[in-house]
């Protein structure tokens, strides 16, 4: 129950994927992303979404958040599905010949295979994100960017950065929240006028902030420097990842992922040949 | 420099870039193993610096510091000495790097390399230590200040330092939360012999200790030990400091004819007090009630609430219920009191009073959904503020906020504009649009003159050149400048020392005779609801625990201890002259708690 966070999409429960190592979710989500784009036809994308599918479960979080996280592209989504739908060159034309536009069948099922290809991606992502708090996912990024720190690489730092960050997001959010309260109470609008008063109307907001963040860091640097950092190469670090059963378990799902993505890439087409133009895009 | 001596300063002076006076001037202390030295002195004594120098934060500008043998001036040294001084800071979330309680105790042995599995029994220990040790993996945005603290020195100790700084950590704490760190310190020391230095302005702290040394203008001005420091009554006045609340009492009993030695505890004084009365032959008495004046509240600028609920963060996974069912009412004319501890949902409440938080019937997209069949209509709240009815969508919450002021906690971090005239002015552009240059300048040098700063001198300079002190005075300022007739100030004394604080209760009762017409504080210091507020309400837990003249409402004072609230130092009297037989009311000012005494016991002359 302590385990919570106040900032971003993290879903707090327990579960198979909550459990799951954060390196192993990462390192699943960058497999999961080149899949989707190495997939040739439907029948790999499905496989692709049996597997989304039963992450999800496997995750008990609520469906609809997962897929509220599309709602953020769907414009753009919308925007690229038209032009692609348009410009995307072919062999067999749908349009009559004296069409100003053209659309070819290659480009319908690209289209949707472009589509498709985004909406799982971008919920693959939020998987990985509803799951994994801010916290395990920058100890599985340190961890994985470890090796860098071989061609000097200031890995630590960088973790240290983020973990700072992470740790003052939600007592700046709160501070920021006080402030405008605190001018609101004086009078402040925030909501009316044009874009320049809006700008304008962020300054009393904007500078106590920007103060309180300098002398925070200050004593920041203080309290650091109090127990005894560094920043020096003879640092230990207390935290370790552990690859356990679960991580075993997902590594193989995603293997036969690979194995089946691979598989109906070649041979597909020989399952239906007859409808197979319809569903491939290569 | 005996064998005992851990920590030797001689003649230590220091001063910071573009300051022409010494910080901290020419200071000579040592201090022993396993000691207890506390520091007090008020704001900008230099007793802060004092203990950046100790760890070789900063370095002096001459003299040396040796802590444990060793020369804090030889540069390499400093970083050595820092496992060996550990350092407390004042603002908790400002000390820790990580999100997680136990990472960020293991920060300060992973720093100096410490192996893994010891790192896990040093954060066992440590934790363990400061009583924290359930709330291993909690995240710190969501502990209480009190706790917080409490990690910041697990995180400290974790290092396994011998001797234990605290730099004023106690100044942005509740009372439990200053009880929990003041606790846990006590114990390191007479447990784990653990050499503390505790530097605070809170004086009924400094007296925990075996030592007091108190600063003045970076200077040494007094050492002893407390008992031999608070003796020292108008010294200590002299130092900008005051006396103890209990040593101020003890000083209007001696005046009613008793007898007071020198005392520091709550028991102790009640025990002197029993027997004075035994001398005189008194064995039970009874004081008459406080005398409530009979107040008629008339005029319209009070505030009432009905059947107020409020919840946070509905419909996420976080969703906590801040407020449950409030019915409260202030009258006009009232010096209001709001005490509850950090988390009673105190603040979200007088949140309510100038709507920065709506009711949901005054929101835009608020519709009035049907009840279902055989359900009652449900309960709405109501807030009526003066002449504002703020469950009405087509209130005008701008005047409202016009003639509710509201002075939020540290009110001095709010402050942007590049001179005091701009900041103090914000308010009033904001407020009155097309108002004249000339009005402006008169109500700005009106408001800043009330706060007790002098306008030509103040209005060019920015805010942030001004002393902390003058900095919260603009900050008021830059609400009052509407007059409005209800003042609301959440902690409007934190953070400040003794005279400070008494300086800001006494501004405050000004404005309440000649500037605005009802005035609510929130606050969690007991004395100063008891000594200050003609009425004042208890939140706990989100709802109205009680709601009375102070008197009464302190004489609950066990069911205010069980909700793990604070009572007044002259209830705590009060209940030790109860069980000899004694009846005097507590929980008002001290001058009435004396004269109660003294009504029993008979005055002076009557010897």
């Amino acid at each position: 129950m302590f385990n919570d966070v106040t900032f971003g999409q993290y879903y707090p429960t327990q579960s198979f994927v909550h459990n799951l190592d954060p390196r192993c979710k990462l390192l699943a989500l960058i497999a999961y992303i080149v899949l989707l784009f190495c997939a040739w036809n439907f029948y790999s994308l499905i496989l692709c979404a049996v597997v989304l599918a039963a992450a999800v479960i496997a995750a008990k979080v609520p469906v609809r958040s997962v897929l509220r996280s599309v709602k953020g592209i769907i414009f753009l989504l919308a925007f690229t599905a038209v032009l692609n739908l348009f410009f995307h060159g072919g062999e067999k034309l749908l349009t009559p010949e004296s069409w100003f536009i053209k659309i070819y069948l290659e480009g319908v099922v690209f289209t949707v295979f472009f589509v498709l290809r985004l909406f799982f991606l971008v919920m693959g992502s939020s998987v990985l994100t509803l799951t994994t708090t801010p916290v395990a996912l920058t100890d599985g990024i340190e961890s994985l960017l470890k090796p860098l720190s071989y061609i000097r690489f200031p890995v630590h730092e960088l973790a240290l950065i983020m973990s700072i960050a992470l740790r003052f997001i939600p007592t700046l959010i709160d501070e920021t929240n006080r402030i405008i309260s605190a001018q609101k109470a004086r009078g402040a609008d925030f909501e009316s006028g044009n874009i320049f008063r809006r700008i304008k109307a962020i300054v009393p907001i904007l500078i106590p902030l920007l103060i309180s963040a300098f002398r925070r860091a200050d004593e920041l640097g203080d309290a650091m420097d109090s127990r005894c950092y560094s920043g020096s190469k003879t640092r230990t670090k207390y935290k370790k990842l552990k690859f356990g059963w679960r991580d075993a378990v997902a590594t193989l799902i995603f293997a036969a992922l690979i194995a089946g993505v691979v598989l109906m890439n070649i041979y597909g087409a020989s399952v239906f040949p007859q409808i197979y133009e319809y569903i491939k895009i290569r | 420099m005996s064998e005992d001596t851990v920590i030797h300063c001689e003649n230590l002076k220091f001063s910071y870039t573009g300051s022409e006076e010494y910080a901290v001037n020419g200071v000579n202390f040592s201090v022993k193993r396993g000691e207890f030295l506390s520091v007090i002195g008020h704001n900008g004594s230099g007793k802060s610096t004092l203990a950046r120098l100790l760890n070789g934060l900063l370095e002096p500008e001459s003299g040396t510091v040796t802590v444990l043998g060793k020369d804090l001036s030889e540069g390499k040294n400093a970083v050595e000495v820092r496992k060996h001084v550990g350092v407390v800071f004042q603002n908790p979330d400002n000390q820790m790097v990580a999100s997680v309680v136990e990472d960020d105790v293991a920060f300060g042995p992973e720093n100096i390399g410490v192996e893994r599995e010891e790192i896990g029994r040093r954060i066992d220990w440590a934790l363990k230590a400061v009583g924290m040790e359930k709330y291993r993996k909690a995240t710190p945005s969501r502990l209480s200040g009190g706790q917080k603290q409490r990690i910041a020195v697990a995180g400290v100790l974790a290092v396994k330092p011998e001797i234990l700084v605290l730099d004023e950590s106690t100044a942005m704490l509740d009372p439990r939360g200053r009880r929990e760190v003041v606790d846990v310190v006590k114990r390191l020391n007479k447990e784990e012999g653990m050499t503390i230095i505790l530097i605070t302005h809170f004086m009924d702290e400094a007296l925990i200790a075996d030592r007091t040394i108190v600063m003045n203008k970076g200077e040494i001005a007094l050492c002893g030990t407390p008992e031999e420091i608070f003796e020292n009554g108008e010294m200590l006045e002299t130092l900008n400091l005051s006396l103890p609340r209990i040593s101020v009492l003890a000083n209007r009993l001696r005046a009613c004819g008793m007898e007071i030695g020198n005392v520091l505890r709550t028991e102790e004084l009640a025990e002197q007090i029993v027997a004075n009365m035994h001398k005189r032959g008194i064995y039970e008495g009874q004081s008459t009630d406080l005398k409530v004046k009979n107040r008629n509240f008339v005029g319209e600028w009070g505030i009432n609430i009905e059947n107020l609920s409020y919840t946070y963060s509905a419909k996420s996974p976080f969703a906590a219920k801040a407020l449950k069912n409030i019915n409260l009412e202030i009258a006009e004319g009232e010096f209001f009191g709001i005490i509850g501890h950090t988390g009673s949902g105190k603040s979200t409440l007088v949140q309510h009073f100038n709507a920065l938080i709506k009711l949901p019937q005054a929101e835009k997209k608020y519709r009035k959904k049907k009840p279902k069949k055989g359900e009652p209509e449900p309960v709405m709240p109501a807030i009526y503020v003066g002449k504002y009815n703020l469950a009405d969508k087509k209130c005008d919450f701008r005047s409202l906020r016009a003639d509710v002021g509201m002075v939020f906690q540290y009110p001095e971090y709010q402050l942007f504009a590049e001179s005091v005239f701009a900041d103090v002015s914000f308010g009033l552009k904001n407020f009155r649009k097309g108002i004249s240059e000339e009005e402006i300048k008169q109500a700005v040098k009106a408001s800043l003159e009330v706060v007790g700063l002098d306008f030509d001198e103040v209005k060019d300079k920015s805010p942030f050149d001004l002393s902390g002190g003058q900095k919260r005075r603009v900050a008021i300022a830059g609400v009052i400048v509407t007059k409005p007739s209800i003042l609301i100030l959440d902690e409007p004394a934190a953070g400040l020392d003794p005279k400070g604080k008494t300086e800001i209760m006494e501004l405050l009762h000004k404005l309440h005779r000649e500037w605005c017409k009802t005035v609510v504080i929130v606050s969690h210091d007991m004395d100063e609801i008891a000594e200050n507020c003609t009425k004042a309400a208890v939140i706990s837990d989100g709802t109205v625990f009680a709601c009375d003249v102070p008197s009464a409402l302190f004489a609950r004072s066990d069911e205010l201890t069980g909700l793990g609230l604070d009572v007044p130092m002259t209830s705590k009297i009060s209940a030790e002259l109860r069980k000899n037989g004694f009846e005097i009311a507590g929980g008002g000012t001290l001058e009435q708690f004396a004269d109660g005494v003294s009504e029993v016991f008979g005055g002076a002359e009557n010897v």
